[in-house]
């Protein structure tokens, strides 16, 4: 916790956000970083993002890459005895939610800004109905008699298209199915009509036929309603579906972010490459599918450079030495490796 | 292929789970009910289906983990259903099987080369030195350092660990492998491994292999042959390739076109008919199972059980209105249309990662 503070700003800091020079941002993050107590590495390391009002940002990336810890660190609710943020500002309707006194931010938390979880059996209180808890979330943040928040919570359930809601507002959680719960949460986070909404992995626990129903539920919903969301996905089908703009988390930092077709289109870092060929088809079979080697490395370890240099089949010794920049495109696509684009710098070289 | 007898079959197999009288009440859960399948030698046949629709179980009954409440499973022509506790003990050196989680499935407090070496005691009669050998040779078989032998599993990733779970199966020589969600617990990176290392002992060892997956990208990348699976039954069977470009059951067409594609813009709004949720196995629905999320359900689906019927190039499909309906498969685009710079970085990434790894981490 202190000798961190006397070290150096590692080189790469602030990387440029690309949605910046398109519309006003929402949600601006700007170099965060994130550190558990133990560990000297970073968890998250100087991330910044921003995100339009009424856009979809997604976070892409594997178990571990701190996409989540960046979602829990924008909602404070990261557990302050055990987590230390070095660095960085998370400014939400101008003001910095990360140096928010407590009682500011439980007012802004789930009204102006919601959050929806990948369980959602854990996230709703067992021993209350649905329809009381999501009463009590809107009389918590709005001065409206009992009536009215039932009213709402009926309102509600009949947007996210849950069928016979006067009837499901009296059921408790365990009556529901995992679909029906996550539309539950999706009616108690749109509530109070937030600005953002956080959805961490909101349909990865689903079937796909149900992960279909609710990915066009948040679609429609968000359309109605122009609510900006920061969705956090492993999956890079929900982020095809989804996203406006995508960022790539390998890690603890954005390798690459862009607009969704930039990304898909014309992926820059070796990450994300590797990771889209790794994903199997639904086209004709392909023979072997492309791998990343080894797996991430933990905290303790690190590497120097490029974090990603470990596994990287292009990584030279620079890449192991120095952090690479954000390198931002025209167009607001952008990547952090020395040797993008690869068809220059590595055929360049071998040709 | 086609004229040799299947190694794996079963016939109007059933599970039902609860519904005991007395202390033991409960509810009647039919989780398999009743389901006939053959699986050929050589193949990689997938059952998909999604929670709750019993492919699970049939993977148990398969290798006679469970018990049925009736029916039958044949491997290579014996009833398994028949054989005694110490004939079937025997055959199971031939018959291994793979858990999704690598977590739970490896005994925690037993090094790495006591798990791998536990079923070469139970099968094999190989002294402690052989037993050293084989433990090494399949460590290296499966992509893992024999060094790493004397560590514990907690040691090891994810997928490292679902490594050490597959030395494990293939360590008696089997024939068949059934794999229950093999690579769901794993990272999109690391799943690509674990895939393509299935694939090659596939060949190394002649195995026939039984994928249970919900993930219709794997199965459309590994298997030969699909069987879909709701409520306990099986809906169809097809050759892979027709299946998803030409599904028959509404059921399946939903399934396929419920999948998020990793393009952009590829997906049809107007895809994605089916409303409701899965009915409980306690209380399956009368008639067609699936009519009450059916769009193009009918009178006499709520009435009539379909049952499984050919319908012509290996296929089979219980669906009564299957020949009149149409049969959307994937539409559009399934995958992203690359620029020509993006075609030639994923070129250079393959080659780049296969000269330099030359096979498995």
């Amino acid at each position: 916790m202190f000798p961190e503070a006397a070290m150096p700003m590692p080189p790469h800091a602030n990387m440029p956000d690309p949605a910046a020079f398109a519309e006003p941002a929402l949600l601006r993050v700007e170099n965060l970083s994130i550190g558990f107590a133990g560990t000297a590495a970073n968890v998250v390391d100087s991330v910044s993002f921003s995100i339009a009002a009424g856009k979809t940002l997604c976070l892409v990336g594997e178990s571990g890459c701190g996409k989540s810890v960046t979602s829990l660190a924008i909602m404070g609710l990261l557990p302050p005895k055990s987590t230390r943020i070095p660095s960085g500002r998370a400014e939400f309707d101008g003001r910095d939610l990360l140096h928010l006194p407590r009682a500011e931010l439980e007012t802004i938390r789930g009204d102006r800004l919601a959050m929806i979880f990948q369980e959602p059996m854990t996230s709703l209180n067992p021993s209350f109905t649905v329809g009381d808890q999501i009463a009590e979330a809107v009389r918590r943040h709005r001065k409206v008699s009992h009536e009215a928040a039932r009213e709402r919570a009926l309102e509600m359930f009949r947007r996210v298209r849950i069928p016979s809601p006067e009837q499901r507002l009296r059921e408790y959680p365990y009556q529901l199915s995992g679909g029906m719960r996550q539309r539950v949460m999706i009616a108690m986070a749109l509530a109070n009509d937030p600005q953002l909404l956080i959805a961490d992995e909101p349909t990865t626990a689903l079937d796909v036929t149900i992960q279909a129903q609710i990915l066009e539920l948040m679609r429609e919903l968000q359309r109605e309603t122009g609510t900006s969301m920061l969705l956090i996905t492993h999956d890079l089908g929900v982020v095809a579906e989804t996203a406006d703009m995508v960022a790539v988390m390998y890690a603890g930092h954005i390798v690459e972010s862009g607009p969704v077709e930039a990304i898909f289109r014309d992926p820059q870092h070796p990450y994300t490459i590797g990771l889209m060929g790794s994903m199997p088809s639904l086209g004709a079979r392909t023979g072997r599918l492309a791998t990343i080697r080894g797996s991430v490395p933990p905290p303790q370890a690190m590497p120097a450079g490029c974090r990603f240099s470990t596994r990287c089949p292009f990584a030279d010794d620079r890449c192991r030495r120095e952090v690479p920049p954000f390198v931002l495109g025209a167009d607001g696509h952008g990547a952090a490796c020395f040797k993008a684009p690869l068809e220059i710098h590595i055929e360049g070289k071998a040709g | 292929m086609t004229a040799e007898a299947p190694i794996l079959e079963t016939r109007d197999i059933v599970k039902h789970f609860g519904g005991g009288t007395g202390l033991a009440a409960g509810p009647l859960v039919h989780a398999v009910d009743p389901i006939s399948l053959s699986v050929n030698r050589g193949e990689t046949f997938a059952i998909v289906g999604e929670s709750g629709c019993g492919k699970s179980t049939l993977a148990r009954l398969l290798l006679r983990l469970i018990e049925p409440t009736s029916g039958q499973v044949y491997y290579e022509g014996q009833d398994l259903t028949a054989l005694t506790p110490t004939q079937m003990r025997k055959l199971r050196a031939e018959m291994q099987f793979i858990f999704q989680d690598p977590f739970s499935s490896l005994n925690p407090r037993m090094k790495v080369r006591t798990l791998v070496e536990e079923p070469l005691l139970v099968h094999t009669r190989l002294s402690a030195r052989e037993r050293r050998t084989r433990v090494d040779e399949l460590l290296r078989q499966v992509g893992l350092r024999p060094e790493y032998a004397d560590r514990y599993p907690h040691e090891f990733s994810g997928g490292q660990r679902q490594r050490i779970g597959i030395a494990r199966a293939l360590a008696s020589g089997p024939k068949l492998l059934i794999g229950d969600e093999p690579v769901s617990a794993l990272d999109v990176s690391v799943r690509a491994q674990i895939i393509n290392l299935l694939d090659e002992l596939k060949g190394a060892f002649g195995l026939t292999l039984v994928i249970i997956s919900h993930d219709l990208a794997v199965i459309r990348h590994m298997s030969d042959r699909v069987a879909v699976m709701y409520l306990g039954q099986i809906v169809e069977t097809a050759p892979v390739e027709s299946l998803f470009e030409r599904p028959l059951h509404p059921y399946t067409q939903a399934l396929i076109q419920a999948i998020p594609v990793p393009a952009p813009g590829a997906r049809d709004p107007g895809d994605r008919k089916l409303r409701g949720d899965i009915p409980s196995p306690v209380a399956p629905p009368p008639g067609c199972r699936f009519h009450t999320r059916c769009p193009h359900a009918v009178e006499i689906c709520h009435q009539k059980e379909p049952f499984l019927e050919a319908a012509g190039e290996g296929r089979f499909v219980a669906c009564h209105r299957w020949s009149e309906l149409p049969h959307r498969g994937l539409t559009g685009k399934v995958g992203a249309a690359l620029t020509p710079g993006a075609e030639r970085r994923f070129a250079l990434y393959r080659e780049r990662s296969a000269a330099d790894a030359g096979g498995s981490p």
